[in-house]
């Protein structure tokens, strides 16, 4: 099912005809973030809409991360607007933050306490929710217990119990041998298909952001160097894109500047 | 062969730096007792509205209260051994053997009692708090809390305060009833006073205001422990290495002002007038 959507190279095809797009789900404004004298967002601007998976793609300490956080407020940007089209919304930490001390299932309990759910139906929506990343048989486990795979499944399961309208992915496959990567990229997939959200993933894996992303940005330095599709990426003659999909050292990026 | 060269620093230097340790020593001191006080009153606030998890809260007591009662105990038991033996010696002298009884549980209901629980208390739980929510921190478990739209204050810090409030009157009225045990015997064996001589001495001396101070001071611990351990947990990043100086950081400051609190208590309860 997750690769029915791709064409024969194995890129995403578009998420839909652009009439049946709508309102932007996700739509960040000339962001700009400064942690001390530091500046690591330098007028960040795009759009993601419903069934789209938008790439964030650049180096370590390019203000990736930065950005999800501050589209789920955890940080409050300088300057700029972050709006979302719906409050709705999960994000799968890179080191999956599962809470030690609760199960798989305390933990799927989570993003549901502000619902009215009946206990019932929570617990009906947590059994559906693992059955789909594959977890149904480690409901009273915790996290200690999981390997770092089943950890990350997990951290998806609780992304999206609620019904995530937006789901934001911070390295969802660092760390992963290439065969959970594979299962992880196709869990992203199936999520996003299922529940026709807008979706960021960041990353600097290659085989995901080919894999997963319909639109690509590429950033440096605390700016867009890039933007377009991951077809579209491997050829180009962008000296940061090239440089970064080639994975040379020749080129801008190991200088620091734009 | 070694030749040593003498370090010397200019004592301008010097006096500046140490200057700017003692300021920056008291800017960071002042910002944790700020941390507190909002930490308390967000606290309050949960409370009075009855937001509060109480099958947390029932485990946190379990953490906190049960999983004390025998370190307190051997704590409590030893320091009224000491303290028993030290106190019959110097009334035997005086012939006040009768005495020794009051003496005692009088040591134990207003000071020794609550300080000892508060100690054990800060050792065991108020740096295990520390380490918990640092490392929850640091591995972005509060980041998800938030995401969830989930308080870190209301789903961890209420369900230990109000556990820590609950349990450590129990707690000090147990050290304080081990110590009297410890007196009981050692009056006995060192000062051949009868345990219904000691218990009369008891009756006699402590009053319902020695128990509202205890139950004071006891509750002021639980604050204090739980209040500060959480701020200072809630708001370490770094890494593994911050753990270990959070955990040092909070029984560096639990202690101190357990001390200190215990004092202005006492102060304000007994002192002459």
């Amino acid at each position: 099912m997750a690769q029915s959507n791709h064409d024969a190279e194995g890129f995403r095809n578009e998420p839909g005809q652009s009439a049946e797009r709508g309102k932007a789900m996700i739509s960040v404004r000339d962001l700009h973030k400064s942690f001390g004298h530091q500046e690591v967002l330098k007028g960040i601007s795009f759009e993601v809409y419903a069934g789209e998976t938008l790439g964030i793609i650049g180096p370590s300490g390019c203000g990736k991360s930065t950005i999800l956080k501050l589209l789920c407020g955890l940080l409050i940007p300088d300057s700029g607007s972050v709006t979302l089209g719906s409050d709705r919304y999960g994000l799968v930490f890179q080191g999956s933050a599962l809470l030690n001390s609760l199960s798989v299932t305390e933990n799927l309990r989570l993003p549901l306490r502000s619902s009215k759910m009946s206990k019932e139906d929570e617990n009906a929506k947590i059994a559906q929710t693992l059955k789909l990343v594959g977890l149904e048989d480690f409901r009273n486990a915790f996290p200690g217990n999981l390997s770092g795979g089943q950890q990350k499944r997990t951290s998806f399961a609780r992304a999206i119990v609620n019904d995530p309208q937006i789901i934001l992915y911070d390295e969802p496959t660092t760390g992963l041998d290439p065969v959970m990567s594979t299962v992880i990229e196709d869990y992203m997939i199936t999520l996003e298909t299922k529940l026709h959200a807008a979706s960021i993933v960041v990353t600097h894996q290659y085989s995901t952001w080919t894999k997963t992303a319909h639109r690509i940005i590429l950033m440096h330095a605390g700016k867009i160097v890039w933007e377009g599709r991951p077809e579209e990426a491997v050829v180009s003659e962008n000296p940061f894109m090239k440089q970064f999909a080639h994975a040379t050292r020749e080129g801008p990026m190991l200088a620091g500047t734009v | 062969m070694t030749s040593s060269v003498p370090i010397s620093v200019p004592k301008k230097e010097f006096r500046v730096k140490l200057l700017d340790f003692i300021v920056l020593q008291f800017a960071v001191g002042w910002e944790l007792i700020g941390q507190v006080i909002v930490m308390l009153f967000q606290t309050l606030r949960y409370i009075f509205t009855g937001q509060v998890d109480l099958e947390e809260t029932v485990r946190q007591a379990y953490m906190i209260g049960v999983k004390s009662f025998i370190v307190v105990a051997i704590t409590a038991l030893f320091t009224g051994f000491a303290m028993s033996l030290q106190i019959a010696r110097e009334l035997v002298l005086f012939g006040a053997d009768t005495a020794i009884g009051g003496v005692v549980s009088l040591a134990l209901v207003r000071e020794i009692g609550p300080i000892t629980a508060g100690v054990i208390v800060a050792g065991r739980v108020g740096s295990s708090i520390a380490a918990e929510l640092t490392t929850m921190m640091i591995t972005e478990q509060i980041d998800a809390l938030k995401v969830m739209r989930i308080d870190p204050v209301q789903f961890l810090v209420v369900p230990r305060f109000v556990a820590a409030f609950c349990m450590m009157p129990v707690l000090s009225i147990y050290a304080m009833a081990v110590g009297l045990i410890a007196g009981i015997w050692i009056a006995q064996v060192a000062a051949n006073v009868p345990p219904s001589t000691f218990l009369d001495s008891v009756k006699q001396t402590i009053l319902d205001r020695d128990f509202v101070v205890h139950f004071t001071k006891s509750w002021i611990n639980a604050t204090i422990v739980v209040m500060f351990s959480c701020a200072v947990g809630l708001n370490t990043r770094g890494g593994a290495e911050d753990v270990g100086i959070a955990t040092t950081r909070t029984i560096v400051w639990t202690m101190t002002m357990i001390f200190i609190f215990n004092y202005v208590v006492t102060s304000l309860t007994y002192a002459p007038r």
